[in-house]
């Protein structure tokens, strides 16, 4: 467990930046087209959903650094495949080999971004869904608590750990 | 090429609809909003087999629709059924 | 080639189907809300992420062909945040916001 924020929080403005330029990107993977028109809608939809997302996520709640968590995409896509074939072996096994049970997994991450998108992303590994926080602890639904959930979830977070710089703390 | 695609969109189909099951057994909430999320991610990949048998690329559009779609439906529940009825742990 | 392609279609396609069905017998079999709820996300993630790999030769274009890789990415992230908000309905009951 050494995950500390190892980069500075970016300032409000080039956080703005940052992810109208983001959003810009998907609209163009979506809407691939340099039609006058269509490009004036897109910047209409870019300059609106950077507000909004400003207005929910503050940039003081924390910031992703994308391309350490593209770096990381072939092993979240990875795990998903893994988690998709541990559910369908369980499902089709006539014994319904299940476990299900909860455990709590106490994180470095503050609450903010950088714990949301963690919760997220361990939402699609091999048996555990996120059901919430007690305490400021994540608690995770497993479906086999026979597994070694937590070490496997702390071995996610120090993966994570470049990628999501944690929002300041309180206090 | 197009049988089997067509053939896979039937199948897909099938599978969901059976799946539906467990919107009318619940027995709670959750239960039945997840029938509606497979109802969702069944019927974008039908989308997609039909849009590509049928080569209308407009149709990924569609499935894009229905993708945000079936996400305010999940989050528009999730928020009517926590508002309408007190906090309890008794689950 | 063509051939090699199509082979590439038939095999993921119905390896996705295969798990959208797994996502379904999971959803009728597994003995409560949350467990299913590991069903339902996972498997129909996978299912639809190989319909879509599947899919991908068959568009002719590879501006068409990456929109589609979007489309599923959009699909697994959006299904993530639900996944989370089903998974606080059945544990807490409670709205999950601050």
């Amino acid at each position: 467990m050494t995950a500390q924020a190892l980069r500075a929080l970016p300032s409000p403005r080039a956080a703005a930046l940052g992810r109208a330029f983001t959003l810009a990107l998907i609209w163009l993977l979506l809407m691939p087209s340099a039609k006058p028109g269509d490009l004036a809608v897109g910047a209409f939809a870019v300059v609106a959903a950077t507000l909004v997302s400003l207005r929910l996520y503050a940039p003081a709640a924390g910031s992703i650094h994308l391309r350490s968590l593209l770096a990381l995409m072939p092993h979240f896509i990875w795990q998903s495949v893994l988690a998709g074939f541990d559910v369908a072996r369980r499902a089709f096994d006539p014994r319904l080999p299940l476990q299900p049970g909860f455990v709590m997994c106490p994180l470095d991450f503050p609450e903010g971004i950088a714990r949301n998108t963690f919760a997220t992303i361990t939402s699609m590994m091999p048996g555990t869904v996120p059901c919430g926080e007690i305490d400021g602890v994540l608690e995770y639904h497993c479906l086999d608590i026979r597994e070694p959930v937590v070490e496997s979830l702390w071995a996610e977070e120090r993966r994570l750990a470049r990628a999501l710089t944690a929002g300041r703390r309180h206090g | 090429m197009a049988e089997f695609l067509t053939g896979a969109a039937c199948f897909i189909l099938l599978v969901v609809a059976v799946g539906l099951v467990r919107l009318l057994r619940g027995p709670g909430d959750a239960d039945r909003l997840m029938a509606v999320q497979l109802l969702g991610t069944g019927s974008i990949a039908l989308v997609l087999l039909i849009g590509v048998v049928s080569a209308s690329p407009a149709l990924i559009d569609v499935a894009l629709t229905l993708a945000l779609l079936a996400a305010f439906a999940g989050v528009a529940l999730v928020r009517a059924s926590t508002t309408r009825r007190p906090p309890d742990n008794s689950q | 080639m063509s051939a090699l392609l199509d082979l590439w279609t038939v095999v993921l396609v119905s390896a996705g189907a295969v798990f959208y069905l797994a996502g379904t017998v999971g959803l009728l079999r597994f003995p409560d809300a949350l467990t299913r709820l590991h069903a339902l996300t996972k498997a129909d993630n996978l299912g639809l992420g190989l319909v879509v790999l599947g899919l991908v030769p068959q568009v002719g274009g590879v501006i068409i062909g990456i929109k589609l890789v979007a489309v599923w990415l959009l699909v697994m992230v959006s299904g993530a945040c639900v996944a989370q908000l089903i998974a606080r309905l059945v544990r807490h009951g409670s709205d999950p916001a601050p």
